[in-house]
This record gives C-alpha cells, structure tokens and sequence, in this order.
C-alpha cells in the first residue's frame, strides 16, 4: 500500500516538472488532469488504508471538480482563443526543468527539518507536495501567457490537497468540499476574464496587460 | 440571531435576480436596514459564544467587525440608490446594472461568512468568495484597464490565499494530533482553548504563511500591486467597501493565527507584524507623493492606514485599543473619499487629478465633502481618526520611540502628499454648477458620515469602549 501511494504522491510531482518541460498549452492542461487523476487516486489509497469514509467522498469530489469539470472548461476556454500553441517562457525549457530540480532538492532539506510530524507514507509525500508547491509557483512567473497563470494556481492547490492528505486524513469534509467548490468558482472566474481580456486586446499574453502602470 | 446577518444577504442576492434594478435598490435599502439592526443587536447583547456545530462564532472582534461592515454597507446602500440612477441618466444602459445587487448581496454575504467563522476552513471559504464576487463587479465599466485590475486581482489575491490555506493546513497538522481529524481540529474555540499542546514550530510557520497569504489579500507591501489597480477600477460605492472593510476581514484571519502564536508564547510574532505593517506604511506613503489619479491616491491611502493598523495589533496595549477603532472610522471616512471621488467621476468622466480644476465652483457640496474627507482620513481634529491615530502612535512610542518617530514622519509625507495633489482640483474657474445632474443621496450621505466621525470624536458609546478593551486584552491570549 506504501509503495502505491508513494507512487502517486511521486507523480503528481513528475507531472508538474512535465508541465514545466511542456511546449504546448493543450498539453498542459492535459498534464495538469493526469495530474488531478493521481491526486485523487492517492486519496483513494489512503481511504482504502485508514478506512475513514469521508475520504471516499473526498475522492469522488476530487474526481469531479478537479479531474473532469475544470479540465473540460479549461479545454474550452482553450479553443475559444484560439491560442493553442503559443507559451512563451522567460527562460528555456532546460534550464527551467533544472530550476524546478533546484527546488525538489530545496524542499526536501526543508522538509527534513520538519521533526515533530508524523507522516501517513512516510515523509516523501510531503517532500513531493511541498516541490509541486514551489513548481506551481515557479510557473506563475516564468510563462508569458495568462493562461498558464491559471495552470500555476492550480497546480498549487493540487499540491496544498496532497499535503492535506500526507499528515493526516485530509481536510473534514463540509470545508474541502467549500475550498472545491471555491476553486472551481474560481476558475470559472478567470476564465470569464479571460475571454474578455481576449476580446478587448486581442491577446493573451501577460505583456499585453500593461494598460495601468503607475 | 447570528442566522439574520448571514440570511439578510443570502435574500438580498436571489431577490436581485428576479427584481429590476430601480425597485431591488429599494428593497436593498430595507434589507440592508435589517442588517444593520441585527448587527447592532449582537453587538450590544455581547452573548459570546458558538453556533451551528460551532462552524460559526460571535466573539469581540467579530461583533465589531460585522457592525462595521453592516454600518459602512447601509451608507453604501443608500449611495448606491442614487448611484444607479445619476450612471443610468448619465447614459450607462440599465441592462448593465441588472447583476450590481447580485455581486454587491452576495460580496458581503460571503464578507459575513468569513467573518463569523469559528472554523479556519470556513474562513478561508468565505474569504475565496469575496475575491470571486467582487472580481466581476471589479470589471463593471468593461474598458481595457478594468479588465486588466480585475484579472490581476483575481490571480495575486488568489495566489495568496492559497498560501492561507497551507497556513491552515499546517496549523491542522499540529491541531490533529489533539483532536483527531475532526471538525474541532479547525475550531478556533478549540484550538485556543488547548494550545499549550501544540508544536510551537508549526504554529509560527503557518503564521508566517498565514501573514504573507492573507496579507495579500489586506495590501501589505510587496504584494500589493494589485490593490490600486482594482480599488481605482471598481464602481465607487464598491471601491468604498472593498478599501473600508474588506481590507478588515482578510486582516481577521491574520489576527486570528497572531492570537493563537501570542497565546503560545511566541512573542516574537508581533514583530512580523511590525515589519510588516511600517513597510506597508513607509512604502505607500512615498508612491502617495507621485500619483496621477485620485482613486489610486485614495486606494494607496487605504494601504497606508492598513499598515497603521497592522502597526497597532503588532504592539499591541494602546496600539491595539486604537487599531481596533480605527477600523472603523478608517471604515467611514475612505467610504466619504470613494463616495466623493464618485460623484466626480460620474459627472465629469475624468481620473486623472491634473485635468480636474474648479471644483469649488463646480460641485460645491461635493469638493466641501472631499475636503473634510481628507481631513479625517489624514486625521485632523475634530475627527474621530484623530483620536484613534493618536492611540496606535502612543502604543508604538511605548513599544519604541524611533519607530514612532518613524510612523509619524510616514503620516506625514502621506499627509501632505494628498493634499498637495487634491487642492489643485479645488481650486480654479469653473464652468458653472453642474451638481443638479447627481442625485441627493450621493451629497447626502458622505455629509452624514462625516458628521457621524465628528460626533465620535465627542461621544463613543461606553459598550463600544468595553468591546473595544475585551478584544485587546483577548489579543494579549
């Protein structure tokens, strides 16, 4: 049971790293699913080990919102800009899939430096959680396309999900399913946003927006 | 009673889907009416205690933060009545209007959720919720720039709270260990009640992230950017809210892990605070000196008092007595800026300060409010913010005689960039009256409000006193 929970919670993090490495915006949102897919997944195995109920609804919820409502909606957002291979980095692919090497290692020395807590499958999960974190992060800065600001984000909640599920047996049920249906809500959000932002400069990328500057 | 303040909304956002606009703003009134009363009932009954499963608590802080809220939104209220029909008659189509009530009802409701929460995991559900009920209202007028403030906003205020949720979900970790995963495990109640047992390095971790995500959310320096871009952008009656008391509530969610850190003995915690909050204040207070449009110039002065009040909490003693009340009053009297900075706009169609002059013959009542508005922001007697600047300033000379040095020297620049740059506007030939085309209610009301800060000045109310000093001293743990 360790080893396949090991293995999801390690996905998750190659499927960030990939995002990173990914040329295409399709393909990331794609990534970014699998990505979901293995989450949930990981809760499912830690539902089935420790036998508490609400993380089979946990895993339901995940499956919905994350695995196949946001995706769907992304990919449709997606078509109606009509952007779909352009992602511009700061900097090039190798060298951003070097950085996020860079951050793995940072947080497994933070990690490690994290005495008191007691971790469900050992500490990798968390080390894997916090690295998904700081890739999400990474990501929000170094792409020149709104879009993937969105992808960042919610890379970042995906990590925040996994470590809620690493120490313990997840968030209780009424405040995970608000925080679901909150990011959901919000993407949803940006994505209206987004078409607008579409409509009126005609552009997605981050340098369009440079209207207000003070 | 704890269910009306958070039904009142919840009636208000679906009644505004079936109703028109004209006749919702005045069933807008009565609702918000409501309110207000309801809030002052909890206010002044102070029956301190938890509600629905505990997911929901009235305690000190809370109370006083929701009758600020409830008492900014009645003005808000009674503006946005003439608000709506002077954009309507000056040619914004009421098609436009149709969803104004819609995000405003539902902006405070989920405001009131988070404010009322005992449980974290609410909180940060209730403060998500604001961020995407306002983004929308952010964007109303449709142009490039309010696109752009609003997406900004949506992604730094996001990003940010994400960080507060790592916070909670640290917190949980420790929490855990006591209680089991359970509900209780996010109790506030509980988590106060035993945190002795708690591992002090989780406990000041998750209030760093809680300080950097939330703060986002409050505008403290550097992750600020976003804050006078959506605060410039939004209708103003909804920047008036946004800066008064939005501000406020994400703020609570820091108090909240500050308290837990002081109860654990972890002194250390309000220097973060500190830091934080004279950066905020330093920081704004400069760009205040070099601005070209005078919503951003009020947005910044938001973020000025913020860090004001940041500085209060973190030295606690007299800084937080007058922190506490200068929520308020900042409340009312940014409320009096936006309002006046409406009129303005929806008359002369015109951000920017240097291509505004006349004023005082324009507009006469309007530049008068605008005047006395600076005044009480800045904080000049005989305005109430007077008293509750003086308060934090005593507090941090006791804490440190060179950082109260320091902060006077920032309120000073501040001061004096404001009104360096809005006396120009006043001044000026005029193109002769033309404050007919507004409706009363926007004269009216900032007039009243600034009376009301005046009438503070000589009278606050003893129970508001006692509020007051408990939530101080539940600060100190």
């Amino acid at each position: 049971m360790e080893k396949l929970a090991s293995f999801f919670a390690l996905m998750v993090l190659v499927f960030a790293v990939l995002n990173v490495a990914s040329p295409f915006l399709k393909f990331a949102i794609r990534l970014n699913m699998l990505q979901s897919w293995t989450l949930a997944l990981y809760v499912l195995v830690v539902a089935i080990s420790s036998g508490v109920f609400h993380l089979y609804l946990s895993f339901l919820a995940t499956i919905v919102f994350k695995g196949i409502l946001i995706p769907i909606l992304l990919f449709r957002v997606l078509k109606r800009t009509g952007k779909e291979r352009e992602l511009d980095m700061i900097m090039s692919i190798p060298s951003a899939v070097v950085f996020s090497g860079i951050l793995i290692v940072i947080s497994t020395i933070l990690v490690a430096k994290f005495g008191g807590l007691e971790f469900i499958f050992g500490k990798f999960v968390f080390v894997s959680s916090l690295s998904t974190f700081f890739i999400g992060g990474m990501l929000l800065v170094i792409r020149k396309v709104l879009f993937s600001q969105i992808l960042g984000l919610l890379i970042m909640e995906n990590a925040i999900f996994l470590a809620a599920n690493s120490a313990v047996t997840g968030m209780p049920l009424v405040v995970e399913l608000g925080i679901l249906f909150d990011i959901f809500v919000s993407i949803l959000m940006a994505s209206v946003l987004l078409l607008r932002i579409m409509k009126s400069f005609e552009d997605i990328r981050v340098d369009a927006l440079e209207v207000l500057k003070e | 009673m704890i269910s009306v303040p958070l039904l009142l909304p919840a009636l208000g956002l679906i009644l505004s889907l079936f109703v028109d606009v004209l006749v919702m703003s005045y069933l807008q009134l009565l609702i918000s009416f409501g309110l207000f009363l309801s809030s002052l009932y909890i206010f002044f009954r102070k029956e301190y205690s938890t509600h629905f499963y505990d997911l929901f608590l009235v305690d000190p802080i809370d109370s006083f933060l929701l009758l600020s809220v409830a008492l900014l939104e009645l003005f808000v209220v009674f503006y946005s009545f003439g608000y709506v029909r002077t954009e309507i008659s000056q040619g914004i189509s009421k098609r436009r209007f149709k969803y104004y009530y819609f995000w405003k009802n539902g902006f405070i409701l989920s405001m009131i959720v988070s404010i009322l929460s005992n449980n974290l995991g609410i909180y940060w559900v209730g403060l998500e919720a604001t961020t995407l009920t306002t983004a929308l209202l952010i964007a109303f007028y449709r142009s490039k720039e309010s696109y752009e403030a609003s997406w900004k906003y949506v992604i730094m205020c996001s990003i940010g709270i994400t960080l507060g949720l790592f916070a909670i979900v640290l917190l949980y970790y420790s929490t855990a260990h006591v209680y089991g995963d359970s509900l209780k495990a996010l109790s506030f109640v509980d988590i106060m009640a035993s945190v002795q047992k708690l591992d002090r390095n989780i406990l000041f971790l998750s209030f760093i992230l809680a300080l950097v995500g939330f703060g986002t959310k409050v505008g403290f320096a550097p992750m600020h950017n976003w804050l006078p871009d959506a605060h410039s952008q939004a209708p103003s009656p909804v920047s008036a809210l946004l800066s008064g008391v939005l501000l406020n509530t994400a703020l609570l969610g820091i108090l909240r892990f500050y308290q837990i850190n002081e109860k654990a003995g972890i002194a250390y915690a309000g220097n973060f605070m500190i830091f934080f909050g004279l950066l905020t204040l330093f920081l704004s207070s400069l760009i205040m000196l070099r601005q070209g449009e005078y919503k951003r110039l009020f947005a910044y002065s938001s973020m000025e008092n913020m860090g004001l009040i940041a500085l209060g909490f973190g030295v606690g003693g007299y800084g937080a007595f007058g922190a506490i009340l200068h929520i308020l009053f900042h409340a009312i009297s940014k409320g009096v800026l936006f309002m006046a900075s409406g009129n303005i706009l929806s008359l002369l169609h015109e951000r920017r300060m240097e291509k505004i002059n006349g004023l005082f013959k324009d507009m006469k009542i309007t530049s008068f409010v605008l005047l006395f508005g600076l005044a009480s922001i800045s904080g000049l007697p005989p305005f109430s913010t007077f008293f509750s600047k003086l308060y934090i300033i005593i507090g941090l000379i006791q804490k440190n005689q060179f950082l109260g040095i320091l902060v006077l020297i920032s309120l000073a620049v501040a001061f004096s960039g404001v009104f360096w740059q809005v006396l120009p506007m006043l001044s000026g030939t005029g193109k002769g009256e033309r404050e007919k085309a507004i409706h009363p209610f926007m004269l009216l009301i900032p007039a009243l409000m600034l009376l009301m800060l005046i009438v503070f000045t000589f009278y606050t109310p003893q129970a508001v006193i006692d509020v007051v000093n408990s939530v101080v001293r539940e600060l100190r743990g």
